[in-house]
């Protein structure tokens, strides 16, 4: 059997709870995140910014910023190189020829000091030609509205969208008309959501710093530092090794920070000017001009017989994601049926351009969108037809051997045990108040693998230096830490796990996709192992007994052939001490493409209260089942399956962007783009199922997308229930559910 | 002869089949083989694909192999939050 | 920008007065130093008031208490006299920012930003506070009703300031309290707000009140109807479904980012009717 295949086995380490390594530093203010980082001769950067939805920049005149004392450099997009494959990235850094939306940045100014660069910006002279605007999805998706981009029409796309229509995608398999002909209901409904941002508590913080020879360094908070490199070194022309870019501790990113925005522009400066460059965003430019999720509109239909089988399903997926083409309805497409075992189903994806900044992913993106649509739908067919929820997804749930709606066949997945387990659990029999509604939801996200590069050294004292490649945003270090400490048989405590610049391994996939714990921990694994190797070798070199003889145990090489004799076991302190005369420093490393990452499905139950003469809504119990195939650092699992449904939470209630007519946003802070705050939350209760990936020599799967998915539908079924109207557009706030309730008269 | 699931929106490429048969043992042989007998899914391929292998999703891996009896599904590239 | 922080008030009011440019008087700056800071607003002159003699005291005086221009959310929440007598305004200012900013907050400041979603505002005008202001002039005392005269626009002439709100006495039945909307449970702005301060006889019966509505004009609305609707009577629901009618027919709000006009003008008169609630049974607890 192959290593990286799971194996049932007892565990040690994996599956305590111990402290995280980076957290002392994190309360105490030790740690640094993207703005901590300074150097001598630092400037300031900051970026003057478009006031207008849509505009064609006629010209930039920038004599008079440049005179002022203590500027030292103005870039426009004219300073990047042109027409590499990351254009658009580029372009959403540094307007070319047109401002796409409100807030796009169009100049960037290095000065001595903020002040004087934000005095600057009122300098700088740009002439708009301002042109029609389109900002909602509805609009832009009509003939006749405001062309974001020409030419950037699909080739697939359905004749009655407009020109905005950058991509089509189809899936699914059987004959949906055959499938609703043998339905005795069918309900159609078209939901909406708005796009919503990551909300991550850390402005995008940059530091670069070119030298004269043309190579450069990077500080920034980011989920991917290869990635960063990447980009930046294409948009500046330099070779990759040339940028050395380092990942600052991360305030959150949830699929915002996998792309960059300021950094390009700060290297920009300090290439133009041969001096560091400092670059941080307010967060009114966070929400304006880094990437928000996609907004949706979706048509589902899906019909059930009485007894509860969904003969079939259908959904038209139409998503907005700002001024460029986007991807995104792939995944919406391919997730919104997942979880059902479907003879019949079809699911199609639109992309639409709008006057808005380029989404960015977020969590488990375009999944939550489509799911909310096909989850409500199927609530309301339970309900028409008195079916238990729980019941009916039950007999439709998808299981080892379905054929999924995206196309491949499912290996050991968790979706029936978690329904089993959600109805089993005391929640789900709670009795309910006046006013009081209980949603379910099911939902599926994949989980990915990619490159991944770790290297684990044996220290001259038997302590254990491990390093990765990926930014911990949500606990990776003390997970690398136990599995390391699992496998070569030492406490947690031994082992520190350091997350290196990209000058010190080789390229490490971004930190999205939900695959750190599992690529990264397959890699730690490994390069335990390889490290175990040659520990045992240098004992039965020390021992004068053939390698074969040695195995590892607990911390330390034993003589275990027939022929071994008789030897004290040597210990990872004694091998780690004698190295130098034993052959060097060891040190075990893993590069790999990891494949295998199993997918992953949640299943939610939300009680909720709301107030029929205001329309409030008030969560009062949540529960989230979720398989983690293995939890290796349970706290950091929960932690995940919270934060998941926390942002659910959001985005269902009170989060969205609001334009104005004038295409400009009106909620660019906290104050009004409404996250929850830690008093409008219940407790959220966890239930950890740990179905084991067999992709993964522990059996892990990725957890930190799934639990933003079934939140929207387990939300919105909730308040239905308890408010008598189906609801099908988010936010529900509190205007919307009294209008609502005022609707059904 | 290696059977391959393309999705809805690629069909108008492979004449509408949702399945083709291409001679491969492969990852890479696969999409060679696709691209040789459906030109009309080179771009999509040259873009990025990922592919389900026995229910496994590669997003590379060319030398992945591929068995006459195994189910692979063309799938789209991804990424994740 | 030039920083002073001044020894007393007429010194302040000098200075405020001579001011040529932009003359901001900085108490808690929990607006002051957020609108700087956002770029909203460059002052050449900070005038600090809380090195100013009494700004930080909270005086009784003729059965009422007189509450110093710099005194903070937790200060005045921690007083027991200023609880007991008037619980709905220090409910009302308490609920303004986080924890953090109530340890900076004032109840002038609030009144000085003049929103029409300020909470402390449609508190302290069903409790018909007055305003003493010290300016060039010398020292006036205004309603605070009187105060706010549009979004962001007070009627204080060029180098007046208050430098404290006097919260009256008030017969034995009397309470008062404070209800906002808002769509999370904290650190948000009022969709709209009730104020409803009540004097009970000892049967029940209302003898006084003054009903206030937030965020639904460009000013905080005094609703006299509103009042007379539950003058004479016992509060029985009739008679409070008018006061409720009358709220809302008093509304005349904006729709914007945080509300619509139908939403704020319903909900103005459900949260009055729960406010005048809330005051009969503190008042009754007193008769």
């Amino acid at each position: 059997m192959a290593l990286d295949e799971y194996s049932k086995r007892e565990f040690t380490v994996v599956g305590t709870r111990p402290v995280r390594q980076d957290g002392i530093d994190k309360v105490t203010g030790r740690a640094q995140y993207g703005a901590d980082f300074s150097l001598p001769g630092m400037l300031h950067a900051v970026a003057l910014r478009s006031p207008h939805a849509h505009a064609r920049i006629k010209s930039i005149d920038t004599s008079a910023a440049l005179a002022l004392p203590g500027v030292k450099a103005i870039v426009t997009s004219a300073d990047f190189a042109t027409n590499h494959d990351v254009q658009s990235v580029q372009d959403h850094c540094l307007a070319r020829d047109k401002a796409m939306y409100d807030g796009h940045a169009v100049a960037a100014v290095a000065a001595t000091s903020a002040a004087v660069a934000r005095k600057a910006l009122k300098l700088i002279k740009v002439d708009y030609e301002i042109l029609p605007h389109v900002t909602d999805i509805e609009t832009s998706m009509k003939p006749g509205a405001p062309i974001v981009q020409e030419g950037r029409r699909g080739r697939k796309v359905p004749a009655h969208y407009s020109d905005n229509a950058t991509g089509f995608c189809e899936f699914g398999h059987g004959d949906i008309e055959a499938g609703f002909a043998k339905a005795d209901l069918i309900v159609e409904r078209t939901f909406k959501t708005s796009s919503t941002h990551q909300g991550y508590v850390e402005p995008h913080a940059c530091l670069a710093s070119v030298g004269n020879d043309g190579r450069a360094d990077l500080w920034c908070c980011t989920q991917g530092h290869f990635q960063v490199r990447n980009l930046c070194s294409k948009m500046l022309n330099m070779d990759q090794s040339a940028l050395r870019v380092t990942a600052s501790e991360i305030g959150g990113g949830f699929g915002g920070k996998t792309t960059v925005f300021i950094e390009p522009v700060a290297l920009l400066l300090s290439q133009k000017t041969g001096r560091p460059v400092k670059m941080v965003m307010t967060r009114d430019e966070v929400f304006k001009a880094s990437g928000p999720t996609v907004a949706s509109m979706t048509d589902v239909k899906i019909g059930m017989t009485k007894d509860g089988r969904i003969t079939a399903g259908y959904a038209h997926i139409r998503y907005e994601g700002g001024a460029w083409p986007s991807d995104t309805i792939y995944p919406g497409a391919q997730c919104a049926f997942a979880s059902y075992d479907l003879e019949a189903v079809k699911s199609q994806g639109v992309n639409f351009l709008t006057n808005r900044p380029l989404q960015a992913a977020y969590r488990a993106p375009g999944s939550p969108q489509s799911t909310y649509a096909v989850e409500s739908v199927v609530d309301e067919l339970c309900q028409i037809l008195g079916l238990d929820p729980i019941d009916a997804r039950l007999k439709n749930a998808a299981k080892k051997g379905t054929k999924s709606s995206y196309g491949p066949t499912y290996d050991e997945i968790g979706l029936i045990p978690l329904l089993e387990a959600a109805k089993a659990h005391p929640h789900y029999s709670a009795p309910l108040g006046p006013n009081q509604g209980r949603g379910i939801s099911n939902g599926f996200w994949f989980n990915f693998g990619g490159e991944t590069a770790v290297s684990l050294a044996i220290d001259f004292d038997g302590s254990v230096t491990l390093v990765e490649g990926n930014p911990d945003i949500g606990g990776s270090r003390a997970a690398m830490s136990m599995m390391a400490a699992e496998e070569l048989g030492i406490p947690y405590e031994k082992v520190r796990t350091i997350v290196a610049d990209t000058a010190s391994l080789g390229h490490n996939e971004v930190t999205h996709g939900s695959r750190v714990t599992f690529a990264v921990g397959l890699a730690t694994i490994k390069a335990a192992r390889a490290a175990k190797v040659e520990m045992c070798r240098r004992a039965a070199m020390v021992w004068g007994i053939p390698a074969e003889a040695v195995e590892w145990e607990n911390g330390a090489a034993r003589a275990m052939g027939h022929n071994a004799g008789e030897h004290e076991p040597m210990t990872i302190e004694q091998i780690g001490a004698n190295s130098s005369k034993t052959g060097g420093p060891i040190v075990g490393h893993h590069e790999t493409m990891a494949e295998g990452a199993g997918v992953s499905f949640g299943v939610h139950i939300c009680d909720l209260h709301v107030d029929p003469e205001t329309g409030y809504t008030t969560v009062l119990r949540y529960t989230v089942l979720q398989d983690a195939g293995k939890a290796i650092h349970p706290d950091y699992v929960e932690g995940q399956m919270q934060g998941g449904a926390v942002q659910g939470i959001g985005w269902a209630l009170n989060e969205e962007y609001i334009y104005g007519k004038d295409g400009r946003l009106q909620n660019a802070g906290f104050l009004d783009y409404r996250i929850p705050v830690a008093s409008d939350l219940p407790k959220i209760d966890t239930v950890i199922l740990e179905i084991p990936n067999p992709g993964h020599p522990y059996g892990v799967r990725g957890v930190g997308e799934t639990g933003i998915v079934p939140p929207l539908a387990a939300i919105s079924n909730a308040v239905s229930h308890a408010i008598g109207v189906r609801m099908s557009e988010l936010p529900m706030s509190p205007q919307r559910i009294l209008h609502a309730i005022h609707s059904k008269g | 002869m290696v059977t391959v699931t393309i999705w809805g929106s690629l069909r108008d490429a492979t004449d509408g089949a949702a399945e083709v048969e291409v001679n491969a043992s492969t990852f890479i042989e696969v999409l060679n083989a696709l691209k040789a007998n459906y030109p009309g899914l080179t771009a999509q391929i040259d873009r990025g694909v990922s592919m389900s292998i026995d229910g496994l999703i590669y997003k590379d891996s060319w030398f992945t192999p591929v068995r006459p009896d195994s189910e692979v599904v063309l799938m789209p590239l991804m990424v994740g939050g | 920008m030039q920083y002073i922080a001044p020894a007393t008030a007429k010194e302040a009011a000098s200075l405020l007065h001579a001011s040529t440019g932009i003359a901001r008087v900085l108490a808690g700056g929990t607006d002051l130093l957020v609108q700087m800071k956002a770029g909203m607003i460059e002052p050449d002159l900070i005038v600090d008031i809380k090195k100013i003699k009494g700004m930080k005291d909270i005086t009784p005086e003729a059965g009422g208490f007189r509450i110093g221009a710099a005194v903070s959310g937790t200060e005045l929440g921690d007083h027991a006299g200023v609880c007991a007598l008037w619980p709905g305004v220090v409910e009302a200012f308490e609920l303004i920012g986080s924890t953090q900013v109530q340890g900076r907050c004032t109840m002038a400041g609030n009144l000085c930003n003049a929103s029409p979603a300020g909470d402390a505002v449609p508190a302290m005008v069903a409790a018909n506070a007055i305003a003493r202001i010290v300016g060039p002039d010398g020292e006036r005392d205004c309603p605070v009703q009187d105060i706010p005269v549009s979004p962001g626009k007070t009627s204080l002439k060029k180098g007046e300031f208050i430098t404290s709100i006097l919260l009256p006495a008030r017969p034995k039945g009397s309470a008062d309290a404070y209800l906002r909307f808002i769509p999370r449970t904290e650190m948000d702005i009022a969709v709209c707000s009730a104020g409803v301060s009540l004097t009970l006889a000892a049967d029940g019966t209302c003898t006084a009140a003054r009903v206030s509505l937030g965020a639904v004009a460009a000013t905080v609305l005094l609703v006299e109807d509103a009042a007379k609707a539950i003058i004479g009577t016992k509060l029985d629901d009739a008679s409070v479904a008018k006061l409720e009618a009358a709220c809302s027919a008093a509304c005349k709000p904006i729709t914007d980012k945080r509300g619509t006009i139908e939403f704020r003008t319903e909900v103005a008169g459900v949260l009055a009717r729960r406010a005048t609630r809330i005051a009969q049974s503190r008042a009754g607890e007193r008769t």
